[in-house]
């Protein structure tokens, strides 16, 4: 039942072409451009320096596809990418409001399977949009080995494999738990406009607040901080993985505080939409 | 006689407004089954607590024996409540194909096949691959339509289900419905302010008025029991006289209110009193009648000028 409503919603978000598009394509597309420009200014660099004395010319490594993909990864869950990826998800979760349709599935299936369905089709489009953009950034990689003349190597160890893995996890689940705040958006004001914009405002107001939390006493890694930004502890998880935390800090306890405020922020809006869900009148969509 | 629908004390209120008002129906399993009533009567809510959309207020409610909003009753049940409308960017192919894998009905299940026979079925078939934004409201009741009954339900609810459509569209619905019932097998549940539409189309019907049931039963019972002998004779004074309040002038003849059992006899009284009989026959009363005479009477022309003017 629930494997019928991520693949009706699943299809349905697909023949959408229009917010495919915005949703998925635009920002990796963007960010190839912004690579094969960032090559070319790079060449024009390599040309500066090929008139300096040989002494002082820098020495011509190769390209290494792997630190490209590696370092794409730890840019996964930039706001861009949320901010894109937000209108496939404000879309399909404020879809059956807008187009009063929820009267057509609420009989072909259970109201927390429907909405668990959507969130199963959101996540689906967060994958991909993820995986479309290390391809614009290992397609990138290759394009500026080309402009600037080098050679390619892909060095992908045990080691680099598992911080890809961790980053591209941690990536994930930030972008899933800012999407959260969509699906609690949708169902309660029944608006898309909703949908879009109050994970935005909060994204927003989250961003700036974090800046002004030393006047509060609170630390980065405090546990205040990480309960109330999503991104501080985001960006807390993120610097463990790089392994650029001291490990008396691992010790005290910061990376799972990290994880429960995450975790926290994902099923907190999930649980409350469930909730308004099951008792909302439909009929009036 | 087994009942798909059965509402006991049924009561939906909306603050001070009661859209049904305990409503206890038994609505029989096959046939088609019409529901009318004005406006507010309390078709849609009815409707809408049927499919889960809503919850009563008070009162128990069944469908095909289970409590309503039971998920395995509601995947036997195929409904179109009001105009449907349908995600824009979708064509009517399209939107089928994903309201049947909501449905559980995946790749390889015979799902094209079903599709395009549903598409013919209701008239589709050359607007398929057209997107649903340029779809006219008859063609978006033909969608509706095709999207409640492709599941192959045990039970359809149709609101309205000719709205928008061109009489030969209305006619092509009314064989659809019928051909479901008699063919298929489907109970019908329709609510219509066709009402001409309906006594062709339905078996039974239920007129609501204000939230409660004001009359039930076989159409034909019910337009019966408004019979009456239509006489064009001469002279009408004598007839008349004969029947007294039973009598009623309709054009230049008489329409006597007796039970088809007194006919003969009165007939033979009129002959006797010299009446030249020229045609007598039986005239049934429409479903019109019936239902202006169980929800009040509509506003005559004078009230309807003076409303207007007051407006």
């Amino acid at each position: 039942m629930l494997a019928d409503a991520v693949r009706s919603e699943s299809y349905r978000a697909l023949k959408n072409r229009t917010v495919l598009v915005w949703s998925l394509i635009f920002v990796p597309v963007i960010w190839l451009a912004v690579l094969i420009g960032g090559a070319f200014i790079d060449a024009k660099v390599d040309r500066m320096a090929d008139q300096l004395p040989p002494q002082l010319t820098p020495a011509r490594a190769a390209l290494d596809l792997g630190d490209a993909l590696l370092s794409a990864a730890g840019q996964l869950a930039n706001p861009a990418l949320k901010a894109y990826l937000l209108i496939g998800a404000a879309t399909v979760f404020s879809g059956d409001y807008r187009w009063e349709t929820w009267r057509l599935i609420t009989a072909r299936n259970r109201r927390p399977n429907l909405i668990m369905g959507k969130v199963g089709a959101v996540k689906l489009m967060t994958l991909a949009g993820l995986f479309l953009f290390l391809l614009a950034a290992l397609i990138g990689a290759v394009i500026k080995g080309v402009i600037l003349d080098k050679d390619l190597m892909f060095r992908f160890g045990g080691e680099q494999a598992r911080t890809f893995g961790l980053l591209f996890l941690l990536a994930y689940v930030r972008v899933v738990q800012f999407l959260m705040l969509s699906l609690l958006a949708a169902v309660f004001t029944r608006s898309q406009l909703a949908a879009l914009f109050v994970p935005l405002a909060v994204g927003v107001a989250q961003g700036l607040l974090v800046t002004a939390t030393p006047l509060l006493g609170w630390s980065p890694i405090d546990w205040q901080t990480l309960l109330v930004f999503p991104g501080a502890a985001y960006e807390a998880l993120k610097s463990v993985i790089l392994g650029g935390v001291p490990a008396a800090v691992l010790q005290d306890g910061v990376m799972w505080r990290a994880v429960a405020s995450l975790a926290l922020w994902c099923l907190a809006p999930f649980g409350l939409a469930l909730w308004w869900f099951s008792r909302q009148d439909l009929s009036k969509e | 006689m087994t009942a798909v629908i059965e509402t006991t004390g049924l009561t939906k209120t909306y603050g001070a407004v009661r859209a049904l008002d305990g409503l206890s129906l038994s609505i029989p399993r096959g046939g088609v089954y019409g529901v009318l009533g004005p406006n507010g009567a309390g078709k849609s809510t009815l409707f809408r607590i049927l499919l889960g959309l809503i919850r009563p207020s008070q009162g128990e409610v069944r469908v095909l024996g289970q409590h309503a909003g039971d998920p395995a009753v509601m995947r036997r049940i195929g409904s179109m409540i009001e105009t449907p409308r349908f995600p824009p960017y979708m064509t009517a192919r399209q939107v089928l194909e994903w309201l049947a894998l909501a449905h559980g009905q995946g790749r390889g299940m015979g799902k094209d096949a079903a599709i395009d026979a549903w598409l013919d079925r209701v008239g589709l078939t050359e607007a398929a691959n057209r997107k649903v934004r340029g779809f006219s409201v008859g063609m978006l009741q033909r969608l509706g339509v095709a999207a409640a009954l492709m599941t192959k339900p045990d039970l359809v609810i149709l609101d309205e289900p000719t709205s928008g459509m061109d009489p030969p569209g209305i006619q092509e619905m009314r064989a659809l419905i019928r051909s479901l019932a008699d063919d298929d097998g489907v109970t019908i549940i329709l609510a219509s302010h066709q009402l001409l539409e309906v006594q062709r189309v339905c078996d039974r019907v239920a007129i609501f008025n204000r939230g409660t049931l004001a009359a039930e039963g076989k159409v034909s019972d019910l337009t019966a029991s408004g019979e009456r002998l239509r006489l064009s004779a001469t002279p009408l004074a004598k007839i008349i006289g004969v029947l007294g309040d039973r009598a009623t002038i309709d054009g230049d003849a008489v329409l006597a209110a007796i039970p088809r059992t007194e006919g003969p006899a009165l007939l033979r009284a009129l002959i006797e009193q010299g009446v030249d009989i020229d045609e007598a026959r039986w005239v049934g009363a429409d479903l019109e009648s019936v239902f202006m005479a169980e929800t009040g009477p509509a506003r005559t022309d004078a009230q309807v000028r003076e409303a207007l003017h007051a407006g």
